[in-house]
């Protein structure tokens, strides 16, 4: 098996657009999230216009703008990675829970509420959930496997970890993998709260409202973006003298095959057990975990016990955060969007908080790195855990890549 | 405003042609308007001109070749007053 390594960073998200953006305001507690008319959620503040010509814009649904701006500044960070690449070689996997909601939502506006049957001539293509990854592979000219995962809230993990196998059985040699989502229509806003998982809002501060492992947790909230990264196998990456910002050491993948919303402890500590089987490491190699964290009763509790289970002793030592509690649940962006922060924890030294962790339930009692972000200068390899409605849990490892 | 100048300020302002390059007998495919940018095209000349394109996009096809074509055939279905294509 031929070793993975990523050469490109690319994200769109609440915190801001651009990696740097991204992890600073993670690292310095800051929170995407806010009340909007459609409620509590975590919104891209993100002129599209500077960034497609009006003809273009016009044919991306909102989630294909997110992808195609993340994947350009992945592939412009991974530079000269597309140069001397048989295109047939070079592939995109994308992960996306809901693909193009709001083209689908205006459709039935159009459609339902206004009465007209004149829906937009586009309305096909910029729904289609695989259109963000068909954009990527059409302007960047790859014409290996372009694929999509729509497997919920580890959509994106999965891209990744799918894309990093294909690398290492030789079946690619460059993958743009990632995961976008825009789900923030209020259509779909108003399906979540009927489910009753979304985060009430906190009266004092809504930017609070998400409280990953805080006894005071009231459910998830939404959010919108994109994340990329661009694999490549390692000695080509070499060769070229790129700079490797890390390599994709290990992926776990499993099903519950339990339930269709309720979390398994024992699928979740299998996938992190399968993840450091692939990675052939120890517990004890991981530094710090970005836990899925969504800030649900149920998740949170379970997963700190399947954290424990696979840890053992070690669990107490290792430093787990929810970003989510900043960035929000991004769904079938959220894997991608996590494992770039915790690969930019890898490279940096310093891990991003839990915030909003101001009361300690006994459920949860790991060290969540509370409020603060924490230097942690000798990381050698990082998780970042992704686990979904319907039961597909993704895990993935990280190492320092030189 | 005459047909063609209302044509010539949609296609400049929605979909980014130069004026200078609409010409009578410019092709669509020297304006890089292919068979699905002409779809979005008819969609927005119904809503500029308050008329219905009920032709098949093949027919349209056939018919509208170079810009000249498209403005004698939006001219003749505003004349007809929109209620069905000639």
């Amino acid at each position: 098996m031929r070793r993975v390594v990523v050469t490109g960073m690319g994200v769109v998200s609440p915190l801001g657009t651009g990696t740097t953006a991204f992890f600073a305001a993670l690292t310095q507690g800051h929170s995407g999230v806010r009340r909007t008319d459609r409620g509590i959620c975590a919104v891209v503040d993100m002129d599209a216009s500077l960034h497609f010509p009006a003809p273009k814009l016009r044919m991306l649904d909102r989630v294909s703008r997110f992808a195609l701006v993340a994947a350009k500044e992945a592939i412009g960070q991974a530079s000269g990675a597309l140069e001397e690449l048989d295109p047939a070689s070079g592939g995109v996997c994308i992960g996306t829970g809901m693909g193009g909601a709001e083209t689908t939502e205006e459709g039935y506006r159009t459609l339902y509420a206004e009465g007209s049957e004149r829906l937009k001539p586009f309305s096909v293509l910029m729904a289609m959930s695989n259109a963000p990854a068909a954009w990527i592979g059409l302007e960047h000219g790859l014409a290996g496997p372009n694929l999509t995962y729509s497997t919920a809230c580890s959509s994106s993990a999965v891209a990744i970890g799918e894309a990093s196998r294909r690398i290492a059985r030789r079946e690619a040699d460059l993958m743009i993998a990632g995961g976008a989502e825009a789900p923030l229509t209020y259509g779909t806003m108003k399906a979540w709260e009927a489910l009753r998982t979304l985060a009430a809002e906190d009266a004092e501060d809504p930017s609070a409202s998400c409280k990953p492992f805080s006894k005071d947790r009231t459910g998830l909230v939404l959010g919108e973006g994109a994340a990329i990264v661009v694999l490549e196998e390692r000695e080509r990456a070499l060769a070229r003298g790129a700079t490797v910002l890390a390599e994709v050491a290990g992926y776990g993948l499993c099903t519950d095959a339990t339930h269709i919303t309720r979390p398994s402890m024992e699928g979740q500590a299998r996938a992190m057990r399968l993840a450091l089987e692939d990675a052939g490491m120890p517990a004890g190699a991981i530094g710090y975990i970005n836990a899925h964290g969504t800030g649900t009763e149920a998740n949170d509790a379970v997963e700190t016990a399947a954290i424990r289970h696979v840890f053992g002793a070690l669990a107490d030592r290792v430093p787990v955060s929810s970003t989510k509690s900043m960035h929000g649940h991004l769904l079938g962006a959220a894997g991608a969007l996590e494992f770039v922060a915790a690969a930019m924890a890898l490279a940096s030294g310093t891990v991003p908080p839990t915030m909003h962790l101001r009361h300690p339930d006994p459920l949860c009692d790991l060290d969540y790195v509370p409020m603060r972000s924490r230097r942690v200068p000798a990381l050698e390899a990082v998780m970042s855990s992704s686990f979904a409605f319907g039961g597909t849990n993704a895990v993935l490892i990280a190492r320092r890549g030189n | 405003m005459s047909t063609a100048e209302r044509l010539r300020a949609l296609l400049q302002r929605d979909f980014d042609l130069a004026p200078e390059a609409l010409r009578s007998d410019a092709t669509l495919e020297s304006l890089d308007i292919d068979s699905l940018r002409m779809i979005e095209i008819l969609f927005c000349i119904e809503d500029e001109f308050g008329i219905t394109v009920a032709a098949e996009p093949a027919e349209i096809r056939s018919r509208v070749t170079t810009f000249g074509d498209l403005e004698g055939y939006v001219d003749a279905l505003v004349a007809a007053g929109g209620a069905r294509a000639p």
